[in-house]
C-alpha cells in the first residue's frame, strides 16, 4: 500500500511551470525559483482553496467534465489537447514526466540516460509491465509503435520526432533513440503522446478503429466510448504500481459550454471539471463545497505581429503598438483580474526560466512613448512601407469569433486608434486563423503563446525558420541562446540562455501579451488528491499543469 | 399521382442540395490537412503529403462526382479527423437529434393546440391578451437563454433533471427521457409560441365560417365545435410552419446539443465545421437537407389529405 503525503493540498504559487531539463535523470539539483507565499491572501496566481485530504479511500466512481472531445485516442492520430491529455493519463502512462521542481524523470520508464554528446538516449523499461490486453511492454513494442504508427506519413507527431533517425532495440527492455544532432531537450518529447506506449497488438487488431479502442498500461482500462457523450474507464486490476488506482472507474464527459459545465458541477451531475477560462476559474472559486486545483502555467494570451512585412518590420511600429496597450485593462476583459499577472515573456513568474530583466524590458503602458515612436516612424522619409511622410498606418487586426475576443479586439483598436492608426477588425474562424498564422497572411492577430515544454522546444519553434515561427522574427541572439539550450543540461546555463532570448524578445516585441492562463480542475470536495501524484520513487510530481490530472492517484470519500 | 408529380422536383432539389453542400464546404477557408497534422507538424511537405493522400488536390468536379457517387451507395467516406465512417457517425447520432426534435414538436403542439384554441375562442378577452403577449415574449427569447434558465431552475436549484449528458434509450428509458426533457423544452418554447399564434389566427377565421354558425344553431357543444369542426380546417398554416420549423429545430439543435452536451447531429456538424472535417460536414449537411426536404414533402402530401382540392390541382377550388 502506498503511503500518501500531504494531508492538506497547497496549490499556492507552486514552483512548477516550465520544464527544466536540468539534471535530467542525471541526479542534478532542483531548479527552484518559486516565489510562492502559500499563506498569503488570494490575489494573482493560484490560491489555497482545497479542503482536508485525509487518507486514501478505495473504490467509488467519479464523473469528470471536460472542455472538449478528442478525435482519437491513438498517439500519432489523436490531437491531445488539455482535455485529451487528462483522459490519456487514465489509459496511458507517460515514459517520462516532470517533477514539481521542473526536472524530467522516468515515470513508466525505469531510466533514461544520454551519451556524452546527447545524440543517443538510452531508455530502459520496467520489467513485468503489461498492456491492458496482456501484451508485454518491452523494447520491441516500443519499436513497433515508433516505426508503424508514430512516424507513419499521416502521423501528427512525425515532425515532433523528426530528429530521431532510428529507434534501436538494445535488449528486451532497452531501446536507444538515435538523434540526428545533439538535443538536450529530447526527453521532454516523451512526456507527450510520442511517449505514451500503447499495445501494438491491440492497435493492429483494431486497424482503422484503433483510435476508438485504446489499450495502454495506465491505471484504468477502456470500457466504452460514445463520442461527445461519455468515455468510460474501469480500474486496471493488474496495474504495475501497487496500491493504485484508488477509484473503481471514471466517466469522462465532454461538456463544451463553460456555463453548463459549471452548472453540472453545482447540480452534482459531475464530480470534477476542468477549465482554462479565467472567468470560470473565478466562478468556481466562489462555489460552496468545491475544491479548486489551480495551476499558473506558461501559456499566455496576446497578439502576434507579422514582423516580416512593412510597416511591422520596423521596431518603432512594434514598440508603439506595445507601449499603447494597457495590459490590466485587457486582462480585465478576459476575466483575469485578480487571477493572472500581466505576461511579459514566454515563461510565467512561477517558472524557473522566468527573467526579471526581460520583464522589466518589456514595454509597459506609456502613450507618450508610443506616440513618439509612432510619429517618428510615419514622419520618416525612409519609412519601410514606402507611404508618403505623415500618412497614418492602416492595418487589420484579426481574431476568431468569440464574444470575449471581440471585446478584446475592440480594446486594442481603441488603444491604437488613439495614436492615429486606422485599425480594422476582422473575425476569422479558428481553422483559417491558424492557417493565416502559419502562412503569415496577417498583419496583427490575437494568438496564444507559451507552453510547458522544454524552453528549447518552445522557443525553437517560435523563433527559427519554420511553420511555427508565426511572427517571422529571428535574431542572432536568439539563435545563440537556442544553441546553448540544445547542447547543455546545466540549469544555470540554460536559464541564462532563456533570459537572453526573453530579453531580445522584450526589446524587439514580436509578441504582445495579456496575461498568463490560470487553469483549474474544480472538484466536489469529496474528490481528493487531484494534484498529489508522485513518481514511483516518491518524488513529487508537477501537479495539474493545464488542468491535466493523474487520475490513478485520485480518490473519493463518497 | 400527386406524389409522382412532385417526385421530379424533389429529386432536383436533392441534387441541388448535394451540389451546394459540396461546394460550400469545399470553399471554406482553412486546410483540412492542417487540422489533421496540427500546427506543430504542419510542414509544407507534410501538408502536401496529407492532401495528396486525401485527394484534396483533385479538381472540384472530380471530387464531387467521386463523393456523390459513393454517397448514393451509402458510402460517405471516413472522417478526416476521427477515421470513423461518416455514415456510421451520423447513424449513431441521428436518434439523439431526432428524439429531442420530435419531443420538442410534441411538447410544442401539446401546449400550442389547446392554448391557441382557447386564445381564439376567447379572442379579444383578457385571457387572449395574456396568451398573446406571453407568446410574443417567448418568441423574443433565444433558445440558448431559455436553456440556461431551465438548467438553473430544474438542475441547479431543484436538482430534479440533469443539466447535461445523455443516456441512451436502450440503456435506461427513464433516464433517457430525463436527459432529453430540458433540451426538448428549450427548443419547444419558441415553437409553441409560433404554433399558438398561428392556430389562434386561423381558428378565429374558421370560427366565423357559416358551418360553425350552423353547428352552434344546432346546439353542438363548444368543445365539439372546436375540436371536431374547427381544428382540422384551422391546421393548414400550423402544419406548413411545423414542416418549415423542422429546419429551425435542426438549426437550434446545433446550439442546444452543445449547451446540454448531447451527442447529436447538430454538435457533430458544429465540431466538424470548426475542425474542417469536410467529408463529415458534407455528409451531415446532406442528411439534414434531405431530412428537411422529405419532411416538407410529407407535409405537402398531408395537405392533400387534409384538403383534397390540393391533390386535384385545386380544380375544385376554381369551380
Amino acid at each position: 500500500m502506498r503511503g500518501h503525503r500531504r494531508p492538506v493540498r497547497v496549490s499556492g504559487k507552486r514552483v512548477l511551470a516550465s520544464v527544466g531539463l536540468v539534471g535530467l535523470l542525471l541526479g542534478s539539483a532542483a531548479c527552484g525559483g518559486g516565489d510562492g507565499d502559500d499563506n498569503g491572501p488570494a490575489q494573482e496566481g493560484t490560491v489555497e482553496d482545497v479542503s482536508e485530504q485525509g487518507d486514501p479511500v478505495e473504490g467509488g466512481e467519479i464523473t469528470v467534465g471536460l472542455e472538449a472531445e478528442t478525435n482519437s485516442w491513438l498517439p500519432g492520430e489523436g490531437s491531445f489537447s488539455n482535455s485529451g491529455t487528462t483522459v490519456a493519463y487514465a489509459i496511458y502512462d507517460p515514459l517520462i514526466k516532470r517533477t514539481a521542481e521542473g526536472d524530467f524523470r522516468p515515470y513508466l520508464a525505469e531510466s533514461m540516460e544520454p551519451n556524452a554528446d546527447l545524440t543517443v538516449w538510452t531508455l530502459k523499461l520496467r520489467p513485468n509491465v503489461q498492456f491492458h490486453d496482456g501484451t508485454p511492454l518491452n523494447a520491441q513494442a516500443l519499436k513497433t509503435i515508433f516505426d508503424e504508427y508514430l512516424t507513419a506519413p499521416t502521423s501528427n507527431v512525425k515532425n515532433t520526432l523528426a530528429d530521431v533517425t532510428a529507434l534501436n532495440v538494445v535488449d528486451d527492455l532497452t531501446v536507444e533513440y538515435v538523434l540526428a544532432q545533439t538535443n538536450a531537450a529530447f526527453p521532454s518529447v516523451l512526456t507527450g503522446s510520442p511517449g505514451w506506449p500503447f499495445s501494438p497488438t491491440a492497435a493492429a487488431a483494431a486497424g482503422e478503429d484503433a483510435g476508438a479502442n485504446p489499450v495502454g498500461t495506465g491505471p484504468f482500462q477502456f470500457v466504452s466510448w460514445q463520442r461527445d457523450s461519455a468515455f468510460v474507464v474501469e480500474k486496471n486490476d493488474n496495474y504495475w504500481q501497487e496500491g493504485l488506482p484508488h477509484l473503481d472507474g471514471i466517466t469522462f464527459r465532454p461538456i463544451p459550454d463553460e456555463d453548463t459545465r459549471v452548472s453540472s458541477l453545482q447540480s452534482g451531475d459531475i464530480d470534477a471539471m476542468q477549465t482554462l477560462r479565467q472567468s470560470t476559474v473565478q466562478r468556481a472559486r466562489d462555489l460552496d463545497g468545491v475544491d479548486n486545483y489551480e495551476y499558473l502555467g506558461n501559456n499566455a494570451g496576446g497578439s502576434i505581429i507579422n514582423s516580416s512585412i512593412a510597416p511591422f518590420d520596423d521596431l518603432r511600429v512594434r514598440q508603439a503598438l506595445a507601449y499603447a496597450i494597457d495590459q490590466p485593462a485587457l486582462i480585465d476583459v478576459i476575466g483575469g483580474t485578480g487571477l493572472t499577472p500581466a505576461a511579459t515573456q514566454y515563461f510565467s513568474p512561477d517558472s524557473p526560466f522566468y527573467s526579471e530583466k526581460a520583464a522589466e524590458a518589456f514595454p509597459t503602458y506609456d502613450m507618450e512613448q508610443a506616440q513618439e515612436l509612432y510619429d517618428d516612424y510615419i514622419n520618416d522619409p525612409q519609412r519601410s512601407d514606402g507611404e508618403p511622410v505623415g500618412t497614418d498606418l492602416a492595418f487589420t487586426y484579426r481574431c476568431p469569433p468569440d464574444p470575449t475576443l471581440n471585446e478584446l479586439s475592440q480594446l486594442y483598436q481603441n488603444f491604437w486608434s488613439q495614436l492615429g492608426m486606422d485599425v480594422s477588425l476582422e473575425t476569422v474562424e479558428q481553422a483559417a486563423h491558424v492557417q493565416n498564422g502559419i502562412s503569415k497572411d496577417y498583419e496583427v492577430q490575437c494568438w496564444r503563446v507559451g507552453d510547458e515544454q522544454d524552453p528549447y522546444v518552445t522557443l525553437k519553434n517560435a523563433f527559427t525558420e519554420g511553420p511555427l515561427n508565426f511572427t517571422g522574427y529571428t535574431s542572432p541572439e536568439i539563435a545563440d541562446g537556442l544553441e546553448t539550450l540544445r547542447t547543455t543540461t546545466d540549469l544555470a546555463e540554460r536559464q541564462e540562455a532563456v533570459a537572453q532570448i526573453s530579453l531580445d524578445i522584450s526589446e524587439n516585441v514580436p509578441n504582445l501579451f495579456t496575461g498568463y492562463t490560470l487553469t483549474d480542475i474544480a472538484v466536489r470536495d469529496v474528490v481528493k488528491n487531484v494534484d498529489g501524484w508522485t513518481f514511483p520513487d516518491g518524488t513529487e510530481g508537477d501537479g495539474v499543469p493545464g488542468a491535466q490530472a493523474m487520475w490513478g492517484f485520485v480518490w473519493t470519500t463518497e | 399521382m400527386y406524389v409522382l408529380r412532385r417526385l421530379p422536383s424533389l429529386l432536383a432539389t436533392l441534387f441541388a442540395v448535394s451540389l451546394l453542400t459540396f461546394l460550400m464546404t469545399s470553399l471554406l477557408p482553412g486546410d483540412p490537412a492542417l487540422q489533421i497534422l496540427g500546427a506543430e507538424n504542419a510542414t509544407p511537405e507534410a501538408i502536401a503529403e496529407v492532401r495528396a493522400e486525401l485527394g484534396l488536390d483533385d479538381p472540384l468536379p472530380v471530387r464531387y462526382l467521386a463523393w456523390i457517387g459513393d454517397a448514393l451507395t451509402g458510402d460517405f467516406g471516413r472522417s478526416y479527423r476521427t477515421s470513423e465512417p461518416v455514415a456510421e457517425a451520423i447513424i449513431d447520432r441521428l436518434p439523439v437529434t431526432a428524439e429531442v426534435g420530435i419531443l420538442a414538436i410534441i411538447i410544442a403542439l401539446l401546449v400550442a393546440i389547446p392554448v391557441g384554441m382557447l386564445s381564439a375562442y376567447r379572442a379579444g378577452t383578457r385571457t387572449d391578451k395574456i396568451i398573446s403577449s406571453t407568446s410574443f415574449g417567448l418568441l423574443a427569447v433565444p433558445n440558448f437563454m431559455v436553456a440556461i434558465f431551465l438548467i438553473l431552475i430544474f438542475s441547479v436549484t431543484l436538482g430534479i433533471l440533469p443539466a447535461t449528458g445523455w443516456v441512451n434509450f436502450t440503456d435506461d428509458p427513464v433516464q433517457n427521457l430525463r436527459s432529453a426533457l430540458l433540451p426538448a423544452l428549450s427548443l419547444a418554447i419558441a415553437e409553441m409560441a409560433v404554433y399558438t399564434r398561428l392556430l389562434r389566427t386561423d381558428m378565429i377565421a374558421t370560427l366565423q365560417q357559416d358551418f360553425v354558425t350552423m353547428a352552434r344553431v344546432k346546439g353542438v357543444s363548444n368543445r365539439r365545435i372546436l375540436f371536431r369542426h374547427a381544428l382540422r380546417p384551422s391546421s393548414f398554416s400550423l402544419m406548413t410552419v411545423a414542416g418549415v420549423q423542422v429546419g429551425a429545430i435542426i438549426g437550434g439543435s446545433v446550439v442546444i446539443e452543445t449547451l446540454f452536451a448531447l451527442p447529436g447531429v447538430g454538435r457533430l456538424l458544429l465540431d466538424s465545421v470548426v475542425q474542417r472535417d469536410l467529408l463529415m460536414v458534407q455528409g451531415v449537411a446532406l442528411v439534414i437537407a434531405v431530412s428537411y426536404v422529405v419532411v416538407n414533402f410529407t407535409v405537402d402530401i398531408l395537405y392533400s389529405y387534409l384538403d383534397p382540392r390540393i391533390s386535384h390541382g385545386r380544380s375544385a377550388a376554381r369551380v
